[in-house]
């Protein structure tokens, strides 16, 4: 499962780290010394010429890196498992816009209590809410970095869509 | 009126505006600009030929050429430590023997040709042999082949080569005029690097921490003087400049501010240096060559096929594919900063004669401008070449 990556140093040029991938392509990647990165692609191992070369700026290569990684924000394609460590799951979940649970706090909301996935941050414009509070209150469009156990996660979503919610909603803004 | 033994503002302005044209150009062509610096100051400079002759070598032009030569060796040393050196790994002692046993004995065949058995035949036979680290570490990236496997053994001969010539800077100014003489020169040389390397280990936290601390602008100030001071010294002590700039260099590899030192200090390394090859061009006199200009063309030649040569043989031994090997061999045949700055160093060594100095320095102009391009042209085509000369077995071919 782990990827044989081999570093070399490149005197004068910075750092180099390549490995094969399993369909018998070529990957390196070059680390300048001055931040920039390029990428090289080989269809075949013993190619003489890359297919593609790609020039980073560092902020690219972070974004790229990032999007690779799956660690990348991705709501409005996908809003599935994102990171996993054995049982315990990050996800994030967009909230319907027709859920019951806009307009409450997550207080009222209860996902703990009733389903055991914790609410750590919400992602919404044009400020996201990171250490979310019991008071914080859910709205249209908002995105829930939640943390819970890979099986609590039906129920949560049935919950979120449909409810039922103790007290009266808030009018959503 | 005689040329003023002085540097306008003006002239100043020109120079630099040539300097970026043609480097611009050569950079077009896919060449290094180190041979358009060249050949720009042999274009305005006084001798041959005449007619752009603008600008005349002065205190002025030297002072900044020699502020070149401290960059760019300053540079070379914050790239290297002991640490370095022994990561970049099991290429770096065999593929660097081979290349230094075939190309330093076509370097002394050279020098000995030129000049008898002299102390300017070892400076030559030094500028014959180390290929230019710039010029191929820009053509690797310029034709896409940094993540080649062979491109490690290049770079690990390529460093090989900076600590050969390293030894050989330390001396270049002050030795010859006799055996013993020379070898007190050398004797200091490594007496300095090695007191240097020592201080470095004990100076190394203190100095970290201090320039850690240091505003930028005064950080600034701190490492040009440390750097400066460190090539005034060496000069003070009959070395040359550069090894001192070296030095300076190792000390401040070790410590944790390298990466903003580099960041920092490239813009001017990069226009130091290209005065420095400006005002070298300016002293080529290719009428001084007088009858060794046939010596030339014979060392681009020898040299060219010596490279192509060692650095096939490093490969092959090396454990890579022939074709792979062809490229090792083609991207060590340019030769650029190190040639010049050798030549550089000993045109001011009074104790080689002024006849054979002239020639040093016009020899090395013409040689890197002729290996420089070679070179590029060679290492761009390396891999057509390969594949011309080393043909993937077919099935047909097997019938």
């Amino acid at each position: 499962m782990t990827v044989e990556l081999r570093q070399t140093r490149l005197p004068g040029v910075g750092t180099k780290f390549a490995f094969i991938t399993a369909h018998g392509s070529r990957v390196a990647v070059i680390h300048h010394v001055d931040g920039t990165q390029e990428l090289y692609v080989f269809g075949r191992v013993d190619d003489d010429e890359p297919r593609a070369v790609l020039l980073l700026d560092d902020d690219e290569a972070r974004q790229l890196g990032a999007v690779l990684g799956g660690a990348y924000e991705r709501p409005k394609i996908v809003d599935e498992l994102e990171m996993a460590f054995g049982e315990l799951a990050i996800e994030w979940v967009e909230v319907p816009d027709d859920s019951p649970a806009i307009g409450r706090t997550l207080a009222e909301c209860g996902f703990r209590a009733r389903t055991g996935v914790t609410i750590i941050a919400i992602l919404r414009d044009p400020e996201p809410v990171t250490g979310a509070q019991p008071t914080d209150v859910v709205q249209r469009g908002d995105v829930l970095v939640t943390v819970g156990k890979l099986g609590q996660y039906k129920e949560f979503r049935r919950l979120l869509r449909e409810g039922p919610f103790d007290g009266a909603a808030r009018s959503a803004e | 009126v005689v040329a003023a033994e002085t540097l306008t503002l003006a002239d100043l302005a020109v120079t630099i505006a040539v300097l970026a044209a043609l480097g611009l150009a050569a950079g077009r062509f896919g060449l290094s600009a180190i041979p358009a610096y060249l050949l720009a100051g042999l274009l305005l400079g006084p001798n041959e030929p005449r007619e752009l002759s603008l600008i005349e070598p002065s205190e002025v032009t030297a002072f900044l050429a020699e502020l070149g030569v401290v960059f760019l060796l300053f540079f070379l040393g914050l790239e290297f430590s002991l640490d370095r050196l022994l990561r970049s790994g099991r290429h770096l002692g065999l593929g660097g023997s081979i290349d230094l046993a075939v190309n330093a004995a076509v370097g002394i065949a050279v020098g000995v040709a030129a000049f008898g058995i002299s102390f300017a035949a070892v400076i030559l036979a030094a500028a014959v042999y180390v290929s230019s680290s710039a010029v191929t570490v820009k053509g690797l990236i310029d034709f896409r082949r940094l993540a080649d496997d062979e491109t490690d053994l290049v770079l690990a001969i390529l460093v090989f080569e900076d600590v050969v010539v390293a030894g050989v800077l330390g001396f270049a100014a002050a030795g010859g005029g006799g055996v013993s003489p020379t070898l007190v020169a050398v004797a200091k040389a490594l007496a300095f690097i090695t007191a240097s390397l020592a201080v470095s280990r004990y100076l190394s936290r203190p100095l970290d921490r201090l320039l850690d601390r240091l505003p930028s602008e005064f950080f600034l100030l701190f490492v040009f003087a440390l750097v400066v001071g460190l090539a005034a010294t060496a000069k003070a002590l009959g070395l040359s400049e550069a090894i001192g700039a070296l030095m300076a260099g190792i000390v401040l590899a070790e410590t944790s501010v390298r990466a903003e030192i580099e960041e920092r200090f490239l813009s001017f390394r990069d226009l130091f240096a290209a005065l420095f090859f400006f005002t070298f061009g300016l002293s080529i006199d290719v009428e001084a060559l007088g009858e060794i200009g046939w010596l030339v063309a014979l060392a681009v030649v020898l040299s060219a096929a010596g490279k192509l040569g060692g650095g096939y043989g490093a490969g092959i031994v090396g454990g890579f594919t022939r074709r792979q090997s062809v490229n090792v061999g083609a991207a060590l045949v340019a030769h650029g900063e190190f040639t010049i700055i050798l030549a550089d160093l000993a045109s001011k060594n009074t104790e080689i004669p002024v006849g054979d100095r002239a020639d040093l320095v016009a020899f090395a102009g013409l040689y890197v401008l002729a290996t420089a391009t070679i070179g590029v042209v060679l290492m761009k085509e390396s891999k057509r070449i390969g594949r011309r000369v080393f043909p993937v077995p077919t099935l047909v071919q097997k019938e």
